[in-house]
């Protein structure tokens, strides 16, 4: 059986599981069952969908990321709604056809518009609107670029041909640009940078985190073939789109003073980190590079917007201010928030900071020195907002009474399983390089 | 006991030193007790260095694909650097005996010393950087926690700084690894690079700025200022030297020749150093920031000692190195302890504390003495000695060295008079300037190393002299 019919069938049956002590263990049991049959290599893949090996480990990843992220809920509904997103995502992971791959991710979509349905305040509807309607942009580009894909009179039922003809390479990048506003790529950013500031941390963390980590990997599953036929025109464009993204994430984020804000336009930053893998795609690192990030930004980005979700006050806002001195009201809490933070800036010894540099090193194999210094000086800039987060929790005093809510212990444990994903991925290398 | 255990031991445990030591002052002789078996493990294993090359103490966490392997290997000039860390590490927890949030600051200072012993072990180039950014997160908290009012700018100033300089380093190992195909220092010659020359600029640049050296200097100020006088202890005597470490061991033995083309580059920043430093210190009023840039003034006569690319120029600034971390280290505490005592740092609201506290004003002086370079201290020596190699190096740009020299005792000359002797001032009057027997315990080591060092100085060059034995220099100038 293949671990997406535990996850699927398991959010199907959660409709029927309306006590959440029952029905959090429960998904957590499954979630690892689906570990278990990912790890042995003895699912039978559906057709059109299969997982390449080197693939394995972060699907591995995703159900760790997973497990920890239902530890973090409490409502039945919202396990639900994850359950079927994770689901979904590892429809789009594993596909391995056009359609396929088309199809997953029009489904992811549709999942992550129920997910932020769940609507308490004025502020989420914008957050969710916003969403809805650049989707919905993003699904017809899409539909158009296979339009014309199919109008070349190639086949929707194989992998993307590596000899597409006329119209159909404008079919592609259609599509490529479609799947780039899930992606948050500048100039397709705008929704995200409100809306994941908007909605619910803990819905955040779920899209920007899971889902987009998903969708990186694979649309570069997808159509790093295609990309790599046809350096000469696409390393340029990427390469600008990428440059953009990075340095114009890391310049907004500096300029924010809410939490949530702050780690969307990072989360926008961090797209521009993974999108440098099209751009060396020629390069046999690119894969692992993109990999790399990948499982260090999941850790990451779902672990941070969860813990800010938890710490923020009922109204969901949290600002710098109110995190004076976090360090001395709840010491676990602030090394969850600071470690994070630090593999975000690319700190060494975590797994952000490996990740960064199998990237990096991926441009220089393609002689793009230049731009790899960029890249670099860049992500070293963004130190500055980061750091200086953390200043707010060990630096500052407490100089109002800050509403920072107290965290149970399920929380903090579900925070050390990030934690060390972070800090093993930060040390030990060789697992995704030998996978 | 497998050796990588003195790198991740540290930055495992401080953790748990941090969430578990809160109430009690246990943390702090752990450390001490820590750093005292850490000296001697240092000990023990530069009496097992063979004659030349490397002492091989383990391979971990192998990733062939990116040559990415912990190398772990000390030569001469690594052991030297672990035993003068080490020492040091034992004097600063010695000095900060009655340091504030205790269970906090010792678990980073356990924290600083795996990260420091990682970057002087490791022969793998992109495990180097890894440690040598790591040593900036204790370093940031450790600035920004017990520093003084601007302690956050600064703190948030070193570290940017640094971390960008320190992006330059990590493309130039990349291209390094492009071309060779290895991480592996020992491994790598200058022949088989294809762009020597960026991979040269990019190294310089980036150590320079840790050194620090004109005009890349301006963040250590700042943090030299507003740090604890145990931390700027720790900056400049370990920080600045991890600095000169990599350009000696990077940007002179790695690429000789690039060095030979651009030697004049060091030089001039070394000149550049030694005298705008000097003549900011001539200027400042302020006693610790005066401190702070006469050690960028000697860092300069490091450099000095560097460009020269001669045995003798290299062993000097080794002694000069290690010297100037035992003067520069006694200067920061005690000005920091009568900071403590008047809650001034300007020199015009001291004075006449000679009077008031003999003992320490007397080891102030002599640490002072010893960084103008007077006769019998280890200033002397390391000056001495840079002079004379720079002069068969250089000839006549000596003189900016002999003006440098008289810039130093003219700063250091006149605070003397205005701090420690001269009239007694009102706030000197009012204080009392008590000293735990701890603290003044690690202040006289300090004193004694600078006398004995300085009249016998063979002692040190019988081991700095064969670190760079093993070398070749591509032949003299």
């Amino acid at each position: 059986m293949s671990p997406f019919v535990f996850l699927f069938g398991m959010a199907l049956l959660s409709f029927g599981v309306r006590n959440v002590k029952i029905l959090q263990p429960l998904s957590i049991v499954v979630v690892i069952a689906a570990f278990g049959v990912s790890l042995m290599h003895t699912a039978t893949p559906l057709v059109g969908f299969e997982t390449p090996s080197s693939f394995i480990l972060f699907e591995l990843v995703l159900f760790v990321v997973t497990i920890a992220t239902l530890l973090h809920l409490e409502q039945t509904i919202a396990i639900t709604q994850t359950l079927f997103l994770v689901a979904t995502a590892l429809l789009v992971l594993e596909s391995n056809t056009l359609v396929s791959f088309v199809i997953a991710f029009e489904s992811l979509s549709i999942v992550s518009f129920i997910l932020v349905s769940f609507i308490r305040t004025k502020k989420e509807a914008q957050g969710a609107i916003k969403m809805f309607i650049s989707g919905s942009v993003a699904t017809a580009i899409i539909v158009l670029g296979v339009a014309l894909y199919l109008l070349e009179g190639h086949s929707l039922l194989e992998a993307v041909s590596l000899e597409v003809k006329g119209f159909g390479s404008v079919g592609i990048w259609l599509i490529l640009f479609g799947v780039f506003y899930k992606l948050t790529i500048v100039p397709m950013h705008t929704w995200a940078a409100d809306s994941y500031a908007e909605i619910s941390p803990a819905n955040s963390a779920i899209l920007s985190g899971i889902a987009k980590t998903v969708v990186f990997v694979a649309t570069f599953k997808t159509f790093a073939p295609f990309l790599e036929k046809n350096t000469t025109f696409s390393e340029p464009i990427l390469l600008v789109l990428a440059l953009v993204t990075i340095t114009l994430g890391n310049f907004l984020a500096l300029f924010s003073k809410e939490i949530t804000k702050i780690l969307s336009y990072s989360s926008i930053a961090h797209a521009g980190y993974m999108l440098l893998a099209f751009v060396s795609v020629k390069s046999a690192y690119a894969q692992n590079a993109l990999l790399y990030m990948a499982i260090a930004y999941i850790f990451m980005q779902t672990a941070l917007f969860l813990l800010v979700d938890k710490l923020s006050d009922s109204k969901g806002e949290l600002y710098l201010e109110d995190l004076k001195a976090l360090g001395k009201k709840d010491k676990l809490s602030a090394l969850f928030f600071s470690v994070q933070l630090f593999s975000l800036a690319g700190i060494p010894l975590l797994a952000g900071f490996l990740a960064k540099a199998v990237m990096v090193y991926a441009l220089v194999d393609v002689n793009l020195v230049f731009v790899a210094l960029f890249v670099l000086l860049n992500s070293a800039l963004s130190v500055g907002y980061y750091a200086s987060i953390v200043r707010y929790f060990y630096f500052e005093d407490a100089t109002k009474e800050n509403k920072i809510n107290p965290i149970s212990l399920k929380v903090y444990f579900a925070q050390a399983i990030f934690l060390a994903g972070t800090l093993f991925f930060g040390v030990f290398a060789g697992v995704v390089f030998e996978f | 006991m497998s050796y990588v255990a003195l790198i991740f031991a540290p930055l495992v445990f401080s953790g748990f030193l941090y969430l578990f030591t809160k109430k009690s002052p246990l943390a702090k002789y752990i450390v001490l007790g820590y750093f005292v078996f850490l000296f001697v493990e240092t000990l023990f294993l530069y009496l097992q260095l063979p004659q030349n090359g490397y002492l091989m103490l383990g391979k971990f966490l192998e990733v062939k694909e990116f040559g990415f392997i912990l190398t772990l290997e000390i030569d001469r000039l690594s052991s030297v650097m672990l035993l003068l860390t080490s020492l040091l590490l034992i004097l600063v927890t010695l000095s900060s005996w009655s340091m504030q949030k205790e269970s906090a600051y010792f678990s980073l200072l356990l924290f600083f010393s795996g990260a420091i012993f990682g970057v002087f072990m490791s022969t793998n180039l992109m495990w180097f950087f890894i440690f040598w950014e790591l040593t900036l997160i204790p370093m940031y908290f450790l600035v920004g926690i017990w520093g003084g009012d601007g302690r956050v700018y600064a703190a948030l100033k070193f570290f940017l700084y640094t971390h960008v300089a320190s992006m330059f380093i990590l493309l130039a190992f990349f291209l390094i690894f492009k071309q060779t195909a290895t991480f592996d220092m020992t491994q790598i010659q200058e022949s088989m690079l294809v762009t020597p020359t960026l991979i040269w600029w990019l190294l310089f640049v980036g150590f320079a700025v840790k050194m620090p050296l004109f005009p890349f200097h301006t963040w250590l100020p700042d943090a030299h200022v507003e740090a604890s006088a145990p931390i700027s202890v720790l900056l400049a005597g370990v920080l600045l030297k991890m600095g000169a470490y990599a350009m000696i061991r990077f940007v002179i033995l790695m690429l000789p020749q690039e060095a030979h083309k651009y030697a004049f580059v060091l030089l001039g920043a070394g000149i550049l150093s030694l005298l705008y430093a000097g003549v900011m210190a001539l200027y400042e009023t302020h006693l610790k920031k005066m401190v702070a840039y006469s050690s960028i003034s000697h860092m300069g006569l490091v450099a000095i000692g560097m460009a020269t690319l001669s045995y003798e120029g290299l062993s000097a600034a080794l002694f000069e190195m290690i010297g100037h971390a035992f003067i520069i280290a006694p200067l920061f505490l005690i000005a920091g302890f009568f900071h403590y005592k008047t809650q001034s740092w300007q020199m015009q609201d001291l004075g006449g504390i000679m009077q008031k506290a003999p003992y320490i004003s007397a080891l102030f002086v002599l640490a002072g003495l010893g960084a103008l370079g007077l006769p019998a201290t280890m200033g002397f020596v390391g000056e001495i000695t840079i002079f004379l190699s720079a002069l068969d190096t250089y000839g006549a740009w000596v003189a900016f060295i002999a003006f440098g020299a008289m810039i130093g005792s003219g700063y250091i000359i006149w605070t003397l008079r205005r701090v420690i002797y001269g009239p007694m001032s009102q706030k000197v009057q009012e204080s009392n300037f008590s000293i735990s027997w701890v603290e003044f315990f690690a202040l006289a080591v300090f004193g004694i190393a600078i006398v004995a060092f300085g009249v016998y100085p063979q002692a040190l060059f019988d081991a700095i002299n064969e670190v760079f034995s093993a070398y070749n220099l591509g032949g003299a100038m």
